[in-house]
């Protein structure tokens, strides 16, 4: 366990090396946004000068050093875009897209294990095959097709649900929560429609292989109702290979839906990541980036700790793996 | 079973939607409320610090100048300033008013006035700064009275009066003479203008609430809400839905047509003081030969720009740089599409195809270029593609190179381009000084380091002249000057096309360079116009 604990943090101080420096190696810097450059009047040596108020004078090994030193103390510098520390904006941000995603995630296992079972039950026949068609025709369409057509169809033409934003500016209690609810309904409509499929069809194949084990040819034979066969029997040994998928899609969590939360300008993490590129806001980027790398690898720890529950034959398969 | 339990699961989601989605409007609708207005903006501009750049539109909700509207009109009026008056070539004496208060209640004196420019020739602010140590140079503000200021200049300003106070905000000097990092400061702007900003969340909406004591009478709105929406699909989208009231924005021309036909909303076509230009790089072999920058600019087709990838939407650039509409600018300029001269300039140059492949050779080999584009906006892709194209048939080989938007505004500072494709705003193009101060700060050009004798005697001329008219006739010369030898050809003239719903409010109407989202729009039309403050309808 210890042994794992300290892989995990090493993976997590590279990683943040790696998001240290990446925004660093594009070119450009965050003064010609903020202040508009020469075009606007600025002289070169009025930029340097503000560059150097951003400490973006001082050699980049000096700048990494600070980055550490400001991380110990869970001080990730000011936004300078937002003119607020990062930390603020961050939690500004990222509940929206827990929300969103989280909500969005729920719903695709839930529906794509679900629908993957009926499928499966039905494997062969003609249902089967217009449930594959369809999930993998919403699969193959980009989530910024899909939101469009969400958005002319419910918000423009049928007026059901806002297009844009996750609440209003001063909404307030019942009603703020009304807001959040309308506001997310078509952007993790528009989640769930794109990321379905692979949920559909691991669940489908993996029940699939599940219905022609002998336990389950035991229970029918037994006279289980099919129903119970398939729910208490079948789909409980078909969820490793979601559970798995599931975890992985979890650490995505955190990085956002950069494209739906742009086009339903939702203020989520993936927006944010998207607008600190542009702005080459490097201390946002960083703590952002940081974020979803501690996502990742937490979510990739929960999996590993947690798959030896699910599955006992792991388990047991340990001792024999591990060298004398 | 399953197919039973995942009807009802499926029911219960329908079911759950519908309800959400029927629950009520929040503030959508039809925004019948006058009261209010909700207005999309497309950029978070962080909480309004003059410093940084940020929207005009928004800031001088908040702020006011002591000259109205802005440089960019023909003739501005007095604002905050109740006369304002030329003593000789580079003194000015104003008179203010003596019924402003700041949003705190403080009163608006001459102590604010002095503190603002002394306050600006150190916040290395670009748009402000060069405006009171540059072009012109205040040298000292004497306060005179409660409500009176003298100012001196370094050389003659006559200017001043119409561009210099035209753009200055205004800033309280008990607020920001105690604030220690100006850039930094973040706490909501305090002026004099029709609005307070009450609210400001990072990347989701700006609010402001009527100032009812502003001296000039409320505004008509009480309130404005501005949701920060990037994508002009999501905004025009929320128009037409009723979401919001109107946008910042200009309308996207392939849903011009469409909203022609949507019944309430209205459609309002506007003169954007800004262009999308192609800079060279004059600090780069063979750009730095002026009859090299001369000659790409005959090569270049403005009107098959203007057809092809504007469909029409505005002018060709023909009258180059700066902005024809901008009242200083000279009207008798030009900028003609003539390939064969090209040709012939380039041949004269010593730039000649020898090896009969179709591009020219130079002393450096042969002429190979790269025009850089930002990839996120496919229209200036076009553009740049069609330019090159022109510059390639008269034997100058040039391809396109897409970068992301952070990279491509880097090279204004880098000079890692041969040429790029830069859209440029009304204070590049349509400020008389910022022209000049381009000239210095190395956008147009580098003085003193780096020596354009022409230009700069055009530029001590223009500084002694003593007049209005003696220094419009000089920036004329200077205009022909620069367009003889471009560091930077204009590539369109764009038209804006706004849109707003009129049934939420019907106020709206353009100000010279700020569309129709700006304080005049919202204060009764006696007051805007008595600022002539706004463009007549075309």
């Amino acid at each position: 366990m210890a042994l794992r604990v300290g892989q995990y943090a090493l993976v997590l101080a590279v990683a943040a090396t790696i998001n240290f420096a990446l925004p660093h190696l594009a070119p450009g810097d965050p003064i010609t946004y903020l202040y508009g450059g020469t075009e606007q009047g600025l002289t070169p040596a009025q930029i340097d000068e503000l560059g150097a108020q951003y400490g973006l004078d001082r050699p980049l090994i000096e700048q990494y050093g600070a980055f550490w030193s400001g991380l110990v103390q869970g001080d990730l510098g000011i936004s300078v875009e937002h003119r607020q520390p990062v930390v603020d904006v961050l939690a500004e941000h990222l509940p929206w897209t827990l929300a969103l995603v989280g909500v969005s995630t729920g719903l695709s296992v839930l529906l794509g294990t679900l629908l993957g079972a009926w499928a499966a039950w039905r494997w062969g026949t003609r249902r089967d095959t217009a449930a594959v068609l369809s999930v993998l025709a919403a699969d193959a369409m980009p989530g910024f097709w899909i939101a469009m057509v969400l958005i002319a169809v419910f918000a423009v033409q049928l007026g059901w649900f806002p297009s844009y934003g996750a609440t209003s500016i001063d909404a307030s209690g019942a009603a703020w929560l009304t807001e959040v609810a309308q506001r997310m309904a078509l952007p993790a409509a528009t989640l769930v429609i794109a990321s379905l499929g692979g949920f559909f069809l691991l669940s489908r194949a993996a029940m699939v292989t599940v219905l022609d084990e002998p336990f389950v040819r035991r229970a029918r034979a037994a006279g289980l109702r099919d129903r119970r066969v398939a729910l208490r029997h079948a789909l409980p040994n078909a969820l490793l290979p979601v559970y798995t998928n599931l975890t992985l899609a979890l650490g995505a969590v955190l990085s956002g839906a950069v494209v739906v939360e742009t086009v339903f300008a939702y203020p989520g993490l993936g927006r944010l990541i998207f607008d600190a590129v542009t702005v080459r806001d490097y201390p946002l980027l960083q703590g952002a980036f940081l974020v979803v790398t501690v996502g990742i690898v937490l979510a990739n720890l929960v999996a590993d700790l947690t798959y030896p529950l699910l599955d006992p034959r792991v388990r047991r398969a340990r001792p024999a793996l591990e060298p004398a | 079973m399953i197919t039973r339990t995942l009807r009802l699961a499926l029911s219960l989601l329908a079911v759950a939607l519908l309800l959400g989605g029927c629950a009520g409007g929040g503030d959508r609708g039809g925004g019948a409320d006058p009261d209010r207005l909700r207005i999309a903006v497309q950029k978070d501009f962080g909480p309004l610090n003059f410093i940084t750049m940020s929207e005009d539109q928004l800031l001088f909700l908040v702020y006011d100048r002591l000259v109205a509207p802005s440089p960019y009109a023909r003739e501005p009026r007095p604002w905050l300033a109740k006369e304002v008056r030329q003593v000789d070539p580079v003194t000015w004496e104003l008179d203010l008013r003596d019924n402003v208060t700041w949003h705190d209640g403080r009163p608006f004196t001459a102590e604010d006035v002095a503190f603002t420019v002394e306050f600006m020739k150190t916040a290395k602010s670009g748009t402000y700064t060069h405006h009171v140590t540059t072009v012109p140079r205040i040298e000292r503000v004497d306060v005179l009275g409660p409500h009176r200021v003298r100012m001196n200049c370094a050389f003659a300003c006559p200017f001043l009066g119409s561009v210099t106070l035209a753009h200055l905000p205004m800033l309280p000097r008990h607020v920001w003479s105690t604030v220690r990092e100006p850039n930094r400061h973040t706490e909501p702007p305090i002026g004099t203008g029709p609005y307070r900003l009450v609210s400001y969340e990072p990347g989701r909406a700006y609010r402001f609430e009527a100032n009812p004591a502003y001296f000039a009478g409320p505004p008509r709105v009480r309130e404005l809400v501005m949701p920060i929406i990037p994508s002009p699909a999501t905004t025009f989208t929320a128009l037409r839905t009723g979401e919001i009231d109107t946008a910042t924005g200009e309308v996207p021309p392939e849903l011009v047509a469409q909203f022609e036909a949507t019944s309430g909303i209205t459609l309002v076509r506007t003169t954007p003081l800004q262009y999308p230009e192609v800079r060279m790089n004059h600090l780069r072999a063979p750009f730095d030969q002026a009859g090299f920058r001369r000659a790409l600019s005959l090569a270049v087709d403005r009107h098959e720009l203007n057809d092809t990838v504007w469909l029409g939407r505005g002018r060709a650039a023909t009258k180059g740089y700066p902005h024809p509409d901008s009242p200083w600018t000279n009207p008798n300029l030009s900028t003609p599409y003539q390939p064969d001269e090209a040709r012939r300039q380039l041949d004269a140059l010593g730039f000649r195809d020898t090896d009969g492949d179709g591009v020219r050779e130079g002393p450096a080999g042969p002429l190979r270029f790269t025009i850089k584009v930002d990839g996120a906006v496919p229209i200036r892709v076009r553009a740049a593609q069609l330019v090159a194209e022109h510059l390639t048939e008269v034997g100058i080989a040039t391809r396109t190179e897409a970068l992301d938007t952070g990279s491509l505004a880097s090279l204004n500072e880098t000079d890692d381009f041969d040429m790029y494709v830069n859209e440029i705003t009304a204070h590049g193009v349509a400020d008389p000084t910022q022209f000049i101060m381009s000239h210095y700060s190395g956008y147009l050009w580098e003085l003193p380091d780096r020596p354009y004798p022409e230009m700069e005697r055009v530029i001590d001329e223009w500084k002694a002249a003593p007049s209005i008219e003696a220094r419009k006739a000089v920036s004329f010369r200077m205009q022909e000057l620069f367009n003889s030898a471009p560091t930077a050809i204009p590539l369109h003239y764009p038209e804006g096309v706004l849109a707003y719903r009129p049934e939420a409010y019907d106020g709206w109407a353009e100000s010279p360079g700020y569309g129709i989202v700006h304080k005049w729009s919202l204060l009764p039309r006696p007051v805007a116009e008595a600022a002539n403050a706004l463009t007549e309808p075309r």
